[in-house]
């Protein structure tokens, strides 16, 4: 057999019910390229129906693929699959870190860590190459993330890279997340890590993963022309967010804020972002200053440096300078990305004391509850968990449901007069599963059953719910029109699918867009303008398809699908046209296995129909179209005096919406009725065991 | 104070350039400050008070590691091994952030006001200091290390070197690194692969005739 390349060939398993320690031959499961795909995979294969995510027969996966620890732009991402308590079916999510986390598993030499059974006392898992161990956690239990990596640090040397949850885990509260590298968190699986009582994963590893023989030489000069020419900037935003003398283009929305005279201000000497026209590598990195564009001007001085994942040149996350979190008991320095900054501030619901979302308690606000969420393992489920806080504050359900006492212990009058300081007591309570206020970080789903809030709390304006499965919408309807809408309804978490987000998103002109849409998905109707939409069109599904088969497809291999793919780029001597074959490239340079963007997509569309069946699986019905893709009211009563499909509304249209699910199932092969995959289809992607055991539960179309 | 800087980088650069066409030997990396950052055109005049970067002076031209610019990505790692290994390893690469990422150089007892990612975020890019004296060939027991012609440095011979990790130890900053996987150890060469491939410009490899005219626009002579 040739060598295995670009992956490690192995996988490791850990039993901690019976303690036993083992590995596999990881090739077994290629055709799922790793990540996501193994993930979903083993789940499928090893999990029985009816499991629960906290019941000791579930397992959680955590994987990577050919690309990580190979210096592939972007490559730094780690998929966890799992079934997730949030979920009203308890059915399987992804959840997805950056860091160092994945690389670190690769230079061990594992491409996934598959963790089974339950421990009875608090453990951790050490890994040192070929060494692994389970060790007592006992003094661990209880910590925050930074102190327990620092811990295992202290006892593994200080290169090694720890996953682990806080409090809130240790505690099964249902959005609570895994967190590596200080900020880098995975959403939704804290609590199945503490229902087995594994406090943290300490690994490190002397391995190099190998790319394919004799292609050094090549892979450093398809990376030199994708920094050069492709890659642009946060979420593959191509032109510069203010008009610079080199770009024909710019957009003020654009995540590209580099320009001259803006700083990483703190840095010591300051450094000067400047303009990064394409052409230069080493300029790519400061195209994004994301302290500026997260959390505002205020910021640009607050600014030590641009963070990130490994080998990532976009640094989406932004390190801070901020004495003022020492009177709250903290260092003075916070670091995070988007969500996880802008989530505090949603919970803080009348405001901040200065009244300015940009001013600078916002920006303490933001840095503030940032540390706490990542160092208790609090996941903010898209920045929901504040619009519920919200609901059932403002909706006076928390003076009803708690009991008086724990009530008038919360201190409301810093939530009232905008005091940060209320973030300590909200996080707290949540994490150390304090009363009943935790309930609140139960997740939309179970927070109703908890406290019955019946239909007003689902329908309510400026809830963001989708559908019963009880997740906030990540680039709906607003995105794309039915492209967004369709990628909405598959997953069982939010859908945090950027492959068409940051291609409407790019900053270029819509003429330019809708010609990249033709030759991409075979005409410009399959992106309309915003806030302009058209009826549905079969160009649409295959807009949609592709991309949520590129979705997995990134989290399987894996590289960030915040960045790719590069649909576009923001060189003009390409007329922007990005190159939709790089992920290919990547591929055949690192396993040493020829092939095309044609084989990759779809071995994208095996991942994706596998997780569909994971779904169909855990719900126990075929019938997805019913039970499982539905969308949510707002999406067609928006703007009651306007019409859809016209200018001004994103609303979309009932009967229009059906024939578009009709057109997407088609497009997969699906049974047009149930939204199920049918036996042929499942063959013809190599799957006839799933085939099978979805027959044996009486679950094929 | 700042001229007397500049005066004192530059006499250093010629002597160190001298030293290097005469003897054709390596010589130690030297911290300089942000005022000489800024003769050399990067970063910004005046701020910033202590030793933000590190040059390295090479037949070729100076290699310049800027702290202040380094984000921790580690690109730099994984773009020298492939280079000099055909493979990516954060352990055998040349260049070291990894083992600095998370509490810098040492672990300080409170880790949160420390350095590295856990603490001030300030990273440390490590690499060959090629030593006057370097320890690494001093006590290689198979003579294994010696200077190179083409290269300009201290460079190990693959074909001599026996693994016994004599070197890792014998340099104080630990830099050569025995792959597990060849038993051969590797060290910096100066490639230069890890600056061109540098999102921020955090490490650059500036030329001879760059440094001169960078330091003819602000008035110094080199020669």
């Amino acid at each position: 057999m040739a060598k295995i390349t670009g992956w490690t060939g192995k996988l490791l398993r850990v039993n901690l019910s019976t303690g036993s320690i083992s590995t596999q031959d990881s090739m077994k499961y290629k055709d799922f390229i790793g990540g996501s795909g193994f993930g979903h995979k083993i789940l499928f294969d090893e999990v029985p129906a009816g499991t629960k995510a906290l019941d000791e027969a579930n397992k959680l996966i955590i994987a990577v693929g050919p690309f990580t620890g190979t210096g592939v732009p972007s490559s730094g991402r780690t998929n966890i699959v799992s079934l997730s308590p949030t979920n009203p079916y308890h059915a399987a999510t992804d959840s997805h870190m950056g860091g160092n986390f994945g690389p670190w598993m690769k230079f061990a030499g594992y491409d996934a860590i598959v963790i089974e059974g339950a421990s009875k006392s608090p453990v951790w898992l050490r890994i040192e190459d070929d060494k692994v161990t389970i060790e007592d956690a006992s003094g661990l239990w209880g910590k925050g993330t930074r102190d327990t990596s620092a811990e295992i640090a202290k006892i593994m040397g200080k290169e090694a890279c720890v996953a682990s949850i806080g409090q809130a885990g240790e505690n099964l509260i249902n959005l609570s997340s895994i967190v590596n590298s200080n900020s880098h968190s995975a959403g939704g699986h804290g609590a199945v890590l503490g229902s087995k009582k594994l406090k943290a994963i300490g690994i490190k590893g002397t391995k190099a993963v190998p790319i394919a023989d004799g292609k050094a030489e090549d892979w450093l000069k398809l990376n030199d022309y994708f920094m050069k020419e492709i890659v642009g900037a946060n979420n593959q935003h191509v032109v510069p967010s203010t008009p610079q003398p080199w770009a024909e283009y710019s957009d003020p929305g654009s995540r590209w804020t580099g320009q001259k005279d803006l700083f990483w201000g703190a840095a010591e000497p300051p450094v000067e972002t400047g303009e990064c026209p394409p052409g230069n590598t080493n300029w790519v990195g400061l195209r994004t200053q994301k302290g500026f564009f997260d959390l505002g001007p205020v910021a640009e001085e607050r600014t030590i440096r641009m963070d990130g994942c490994h080998s990532c040149p976009i640094r989406c996350h932004s390190d801070m300078l901020v004495p003022e979190l020492e009177k709250y008991g903290l260092s003075g320095y916070a670091t995070s990305t988007c969500i996880n900054y802008s989530s505090p501030l949603s919970i803080m619901i009348k405001g901040t004391a200065d009244g300015d979302s940009k001013g600078m308690d916002a920006f303490i606000t933001k840095c503030l509850g940032s540390r706490l969420a990542d160092d208790y393992g609090i996941w903010s489920n898209y920045a929901q968990l504040g619009r519920d806080f919200k609901y059932v504050y403002e909706h006076g359900i928390l003076k009803e449901k708690l009991p008086k006492e724990e009530y008038d212990s919360i201190p409301w009058d810093l939530l009232e007069k905008g005091d940060p300081a209320f973030l300590l007591e909200f996080y707290k309570r949540i994490a150390l599963k304090q009363g009943e206020f935790y309930h609140v970080a139960d997740g939309p789903y179970w927070l109703d059953k908890a406290w019955n809030l019946g239909k007003d709390y689902w329908a309510y304006k400026g809830n963001n719910i989708w559908s019963k499965m009880a997740f906030p919408k990540h680039h709906s309807n607003e995105a794309g029109s039915h492209v967004g809408t369709l990628i909405q309804i598959f997953k069982n978490r939010d859908a945090n699918s950027h492959t068409h987000m940051n291609f409407i998103g790019a900053g270029l002109p819509i003429e330019v867009l809708k010609e990249v849409a033709g030759e991409v998905w075979g005409s410009p109707d399959a992106l309309d303008k915003p806030n302009d939409y058209t009826p549905m069109n079969i160009y649409k599904a295959k807009f949609a398809k592709w991309s949520m088969d590129r979705n997995y497809l990134h989290d399987s291999i894996t590289v960030c699908n915040y960045t790719w793919p590069m649909t576009v780029s923001p060189s003009k001597s390409r007329n922007y046209r990005g190159d939709t074959a790089i992920e290919a490239k990547f591929f055949s340079l690192a396993t040493g296995i020829e092939t095309t963007e044609a084989e990759l997509d779809l071995a994208g569309e095996r991942i994706t129909t596998l997780a569909r069946c994971e779904t169909i699986k855990r719900m126990g019905t075929v019938n997805l179209r019913k039970e499982h893709d539905v969308i949510p009211d707002w999406v067609f009563d928006a703007d009651p005096d306007k019409k859809a499909y016209t200018p001004g509304t994103v609303k979309l249209d009932r009967k229009d919406m059906e024939t578009a699910i009709t057109m997407l199932y088609k497009e997969y092969g699906w049974d047009e009725k149930t939204g199920a995959p049918t036996r042929a289809t499942l063959e013809r992607l190599g799957m006839k065991d799933v085939a099978d055991q979805l027959e044996s539960l009486k679950l094929l179309p | 104070m700042l001229e007397k800087e500049i005066q004192g980088f530059i006499e250093k650069l010629r002597t160190r350039r001298e030293f290097l066409k005469i003897s054709g030997k390596g010589i130690t990396t030297m911290a300089v400050t942000a005022s000489v950052l800024n003769l050399l055109g990067c970063g910004k005049s005046g701020e910033g008070s202590d030793t933000p970067a590190t040059v390295t002076v090479t037949p070729k031209g100076i290699l310049i590691a800027q702290r202040n610019r380094c984000v921790g990505c580690q690109k730099c790692e994984m773009v020298c091994s492939i280079k000099n290994n055909g493979k990516a390893s954060s352990y055998i690469s040349r260049i070291k952030v990894a083992r600095n990422y998370n509490y810098g150089l040492t672990m300080a007892a409170d880790y949160a006001t420390g350095e590295g990612d856990y603490g001030n975020f300030l990273m440390t890019q490590d690499a060959c200091r090629q030593c006057k004296d370097p320890q690494c060939m001093a006590q290689c027991p198979a003579k294994a290390i010696a200077y190179s012609e083409t290269t300009g440095t201290w460079t190990v011979d693959t074909e001599k070197c026996i693994g016994c990790r004599t070197c890792e130890h014998a340099c104080p900053w630990n830099m050569p690194t025995v792959d597990p996987e060849t038993e051969k150890s590797g060290k910096c060469i100066l490639c230069g692969t890890c600056a061109e491939h540098c999102p921020t410009g955090a490490l650059q490899m500036m030329p001879w005739k760059e440094v001169t005219v960078r330091l003819e626009k602000k008035g110094y002579k080199l020669s």
